[in-house]
C-alpha cells in the first residue's frame, strides 16, 4: 500500500518526535511489535541550485557550473528522502521510538544522475525489524524515481529499472528497545544491508590504516551539515540537548562523514554503489583522522578514525562503475 | 627555433637579506618591504641605477590581496628604471625558482637580454582575513539596492563570523600539514632519527663555515640589523638535537622521527638572482658565475596517498637528467631544499632504489646514489630557514658561486612544494 503525502518538514516532525519520546513505544518487557506496511511517496520539487551550492560550500568540491557538474552527489540525493525516511519513523504505528534512534550503516546505489532542479518520486518503507544484542534494528529503504514513473512495485524492481534513479538501504538502532521472541526468531542474526556486516570482534582489532587525510571538525560542524540539510536533530547541534541524550558531547551527522568521503571521488554522474558503517560517533570539536586505499582501480575503502584513541569511527567502501 | 639560436642564460649575482625566524627580527616588515631592500642590494651590487631590465619576476607564497601586483609595486620603489616591466609568479615552495627558470628561457630565446627573479614571504605579516560566511554576508550588503535589504543581509552576521582566519597551513585537499605528510613519506621509506639529525646538524655546521669564510659577503645584504640567518645554530651537537621530541606524525608513536629541529622553521626573508645574456653582462661588466642550462617541473598524485606530497622532485629529476644525458656523478655540488630533513633523505632513497625507479620512474635500474660531501655544501633551508618563495633565489646564488671559477663543473637543485609539486634545475659554473 503506498500513501502519498506532502513533502514534510523535519522541524515540524522533530517537535512531534519529541512528544513522541514520552510516548509508550517498544521498552524492555513490551510486547512484539511489527513494522506498519505502508510505504509512503512524496513528490520532491527537486534539488535547488541554492541548495546545491551551500552543499558544495560545506563540503569544498568542485562547483555547479551547469556544464561540467551538474548530477548531485549522492548525499544530496540523501538529503532530500531524508526527510520522508522521518515522516515513516513518526508514524504512530512505527514500532521505535524516533529520539535516540542511531544512524548504524547506509548502502547507496546511485543507478543514473539526479540533477539540480530535476523533480523528483520518494518512496520510503520500513524492512527488516530485527533484534540487536543492544536493542532492536530497522532498515529504511528510500527509492528516489523520475517524476511520472509509476511507483507501483518500484520499491522492489530490479536495479535496472529505468525510472529508478537512486536507491538506499538506511539501518538505524534504537538502543534498549527489546522485540519479543516470536520476530527475533523470524529474524536471524543481526545483520546489516547485505556488505556492511559488523562483527564485533572486527571492532577490537583495528589496526588504522596509513592516514591520507585530517578532518579537522570545529564545534559547529554539526550546525554547518543542519544548515545545509535541514536535519536540526539536536544530538548535533546542540552540546547540552547531546548531553541530555546521552551522548558525551554533541557528535557530527554520519552521513557529513559520507559526503565527505565521497566529494570528488564518486563519478559525477553515476553508476557507483557505496556503503557506510558508523561505530564510534564523532564528538564535536574534534579531529578525525582518515584514510582512503585504492584496492584496484574499481574500489576504494575509507576509513575514519579517532587518532589518539585509535578508535574507528566508520568504515566504508565506494565501488566506481 | 633550432636549438642553435639558443643562447646561454647567464646568472650574473644574487642578493638576499638574511632569513629571520617569523615574528623576531622582521616582525613588523612586510612582503614589499623585503622584496624593495633585497632588489634594491642587487642595485647597489651590481650598479644597476636607472637601468631597465628586460623583466622581474617574483611572488610571495603568503600575500595580501593588497599586494597584488607585489612585484611591480617593488620595482618601482628601487632605482631602477620605471620602465621595467615586472610580474608575480606563484608556485608555493617552488616560486623563487620557477620564476627564475622561466626569465633564464626567455634569456635563451632572446626575448629579453636580462632579468630580475626571485621571491619573498613573510610569516610574521601574514594576511588575516575575515571568514567566508561574513565575507558572503557584507558581499550580500552590498549587492543591496535598498537599506532594508541591506540590514537584513547585516542582520546575518553571528559572532562566530567575526573571529579572524589566518592563512591555512594544510594541504586544502587532505587538511593535513606538510610535516604530517612529511611524516608518512618518511616512515614508509624508513628514514631513521638520526640521519635527520645528523643532516640538520650539517646544514648548520656547513652555512656557518660559509658565513665564517666570507661566502656569503657578495650575497646577502644586512636587513634591520640581522647579518646572518638567525636560526642558524653554529654551536649545535647532536646530543641537543636528539633531546627534542617529535614535532610531526605523532601518531605513529615511538616510530616518530621528524623533530622541530629536523624540520625548517617558518621563516620571514627575500632573495633575487640577476640573469643575463653573456652580450649583456659584458656590456655592463659584470661577473658570470654560471649557465642556467635546464629545469623541470614535476607533480605527483598525492591526495589518496599514491605518491607523498613531497617527492615530486624524485620524478622531475629523471626526466630533467634523461633529456640532458646526465647521471648523478656527473655533479660537482647538488642543492636538496631542506623542507625536512626526511625529504632530502627521502628523495636520495628513492633515487637510489631499484624498485621505486623502476616501478614510478619507468626506468631500467636505480638513478644512482648521491655522493653527500657534495650535498648542500654551504648550508640549506634546516639553518637559513626557508620563506617559501625566497629559498629559489637563495639556492640558485649560492649555488652559481660555489661553482665560479670551476667552468663546465655543473650543479644539480632540486625543490620540492605544497600542492605535491616541485621544480629541479641544472646549472654550470663558468
Amino acid at each position: 500500500m503506498i500513501t502519498e503525502i506532502e513533502m514534510p518538514s523535519l522541524s515540524s516532525l522533530y517537535g512531534r518526535a519529541a512528544l513522541g519520546a514520552a510516548r509508550s513505544k517498544l521498552r524492555p518487557g513490551a510486547g512484539a511489535r511489527s513494522l506498519p506496511g505502508k510505504t509512503m511517496l512524496a513528490q520532491h520539487p527537486g534539488v535547488s541550485a541554492e541548495q546545491a551550492e551551500s552543499y558544495r560550500r560545506l563540503f569544498g568540491g568542485e562547483a555547479f557550473d551547469g556544464a561540467h557538474r551538474t548530477a548531485l552527489p549522492s548525499v544530496l540525493v540523501h538529503i532530500i528522502g531524508f526527510p520522508v525516511q522521518m515522516a515513516l519513523m513518526s508514524q504512530d504505528e512505527f514500532p521505535l521510538p524516533l529520539i535516540g534512534l542511531v544512524h548504524v550503516a547506509n548502502e547507496v546505489e546511485h543507478l543514473r544522475p539526479v540533477r539540480v532542479d530535476q523533480p523528483v518520486q520518494i518512496l520510503v518503507a520500513a524492512e527488516n525489524l530485527r533484534p540487536h544484542r543492544r536493542g532492536t534494528q530497522v532498515d529504511i529503504t528510500v527509492t528516489v524515481l523520475e517524476a511520472g514513473a509509476d511507483p507501483a512495485g518500484a520499491g522492489r524492481a530490479s536495479s535496472g529499472e529505468a525510472s529508478v534513479l537512486w536507491r538506499s538501504v538506511s539501518t538505524y538502532l534504537s538502543k534498549g528497545a527489546q522485540l519479543g521472541t516470536e520476530i527475533s526468531q523470524a529474524s536471524g542474526a543481526e545483520q546489516v544491508g547485505s556488505s556492511a556486516v559488523t562483527r564485533s570482534e572486527e571492532r577490537e582489532s583495528f589496526v588504522p590504516p596509513v592516514k591520507t587525510a585530517s578532518w579537522r571538525l570545529g564545534a559547529d560542524a554539526g550546525r554547518a551539515y543542519a544548515a545545509v540539510s535541514g536535519d536540526y536533530n539536536p544530538i548535533h547541534v546542540s552540546q547540552l540537548a547531546a548531553k541530555t541524550l546521552g551522548m558525551p558531547a554533541a557528535i557530527v551527522h554520519g552521513m557529513y562523514s559520507a559526503g565527505r568521503m565521497l566529494e570528488g571521488r564518486e563519478p559525477e554522474g553515476a553508476g557507483h554503489r557505496w556503503w557506510i558503517r558508523f561505530e564510534a560517533p564523532v564528538t564535536l570539536p574534534g579531529t578525525v583522522a582518515f584514510a582512503a586505499e585504492p584496492q584496484g582501480r574499481k574500489v576504494v575503502r575509507f576509513t575514519g578514525w579517532n587518532p589518539r584513541k585509535a578508535k574507528r569511527h566508520f568504515s566504508a567502501e565506494l565501488q566506481l562503475p | 627555433m633550432s636549438a642553435q639560436n639558443i643562447r646561454d642564460a647567464v646568472i650574473i649575482g644574487g642578493n638576499r637579506i638574511p632569513f629571520a625566524r617569523a615574528h623576531t627580527a622582521y616582525a613588523t616588515a612586510g612582503n614589499q618591504d623585503m622584496l624593495t631592500s633585497t632588489l634594491n642590494g642587487l642595485v647597489a651590487r651590481f650598479g644597476l641605477q636607472g637601468e631597465q631590465i628586460g623583466t622581474v619576476a617574483a611572488g610571495a607564497v603568503m600575500k595580501h590581496s593588497k599586494n597584488f601586483n607585489l612585484t611591480r609595486e617593488s620595482v618601482l620603489g628601487t632605482p631602477l628604471d620605471p620602465k621595467t616591466p615586472a610580474f608575480d609568479v606563484q608556485m608555493a615552495c617552488a616560486t623563487g625558482m620557477e620564476a627564475i627558470g622561466s626569465m633564464a628561457n626567455k634569456i635563451k630565446l632572446g626575448q629579453i637580454d636580462s632579468a630580475i627573479a626571485g621571491g619573498v614571504d613573510s610569516i610574521s605579516d601574514a594576511p588575516i582575513v575575515v571568514t567566508d560566511e561574513l565575507r558572503g554576508i557584507l558581499m550580500e550588503a552590498n549587492r543591496a539596492k535598498t537599506v532594508s535589504q541591506r540590514l537584513k543581509a547585516l542582520a546575518k552576521i553571528r559572532p562566530g563570523h567575526l573571529a579572524p582566519q589566518a592563512p591555512g597551513v594544510n594541504e586544502p585537499r587532505t587538511g593535513m600539514s606538510m610535516g604530517e605528510h612529511m611524516a608518512i613519506t618518511a616512515h614508509a621509506w624508513g628514514i631513521t632519527r638520526a640521519e635527520q639529525d645528523e643532516l640538520a646538524l650539517a646544514s648548520h655546521k656547513n652555512l656557518a663555515a660559509a658565513y665564517d669564510r666570507g661566502f656569503f659577503d657578495d650575497l646577502v645584504t644586512p636587513f634591520k640589523g640581522v647579518s646572518r640567518d638567525n636560526n642558524m645554530r653554529a654551536d649545535s651537537t647532536l646530543e641537543k638535537l636528539g633531546k627534542l621530541s617529535p614535532a610531526f606524525g605523532r601518531d605513529l608513536g615511538n616510530e616518530a622521527t621528524m623533530t622541530a629541529a629536523n624540520s625548517t622553521a617558518l621563516t620571514d626573508g627575500a632573495s633575487a638572482v640577476l640573469l643575463g645574456s653573456e652580450e649583456w653582462a659584458d656590456q655592463h661588466d659584470l661577473p658570470k658565475l654560471a649557465n642556467f642550462i635546464d629545469y623541470e617541473e614535476g607533480a605527483v598524485d598525492f591526495v589518496d596517498g599514491a605518491e607523498g606530497l613531497l617527492m615530486a622532485p624524485a620524478y622531475a629529476a629523471a626526466r630533467m637528467l634523461k633529456r640532458n644525458n646526465l647521471s648523478f656523478s656527473d655533479f660537482e655540488y647538488l642543492e636538496i631544499h631542506e623542507a625536512f630533513a626526511s625529504t632530502v633523505l627521502a628523495q636520495i632513497k628513492a633515487w637510489e632504489s631499484e624498485e621505486f625507479c623502476k616501478n614510478k620512474l619507468g626506468l631500467d635500474s636505480a638513478l644512482g646514489t648521491i655522493d653527500r660531501s657534495r650535498l648542500n655544501v654551504n648550508g640549506s633551508s634546516l639553518a637559513a630557514g626557508h620563506p617559501f618563495a625566497a629559498t629559489g633565489g637563495r639556492i640558485v646564488a649560492t649555488l652559481a658561486k660555489a661553482l665560479h671559477g670551476k667552468p663546465g663543473k655543473l650543479g644539480f637543485i632540486s625543490v620540492c612544494a605544497a600542492g605535491g609539486q616541485g621544480i629541479t634545475a641544472i646549472i654550470e659554473g663558468r
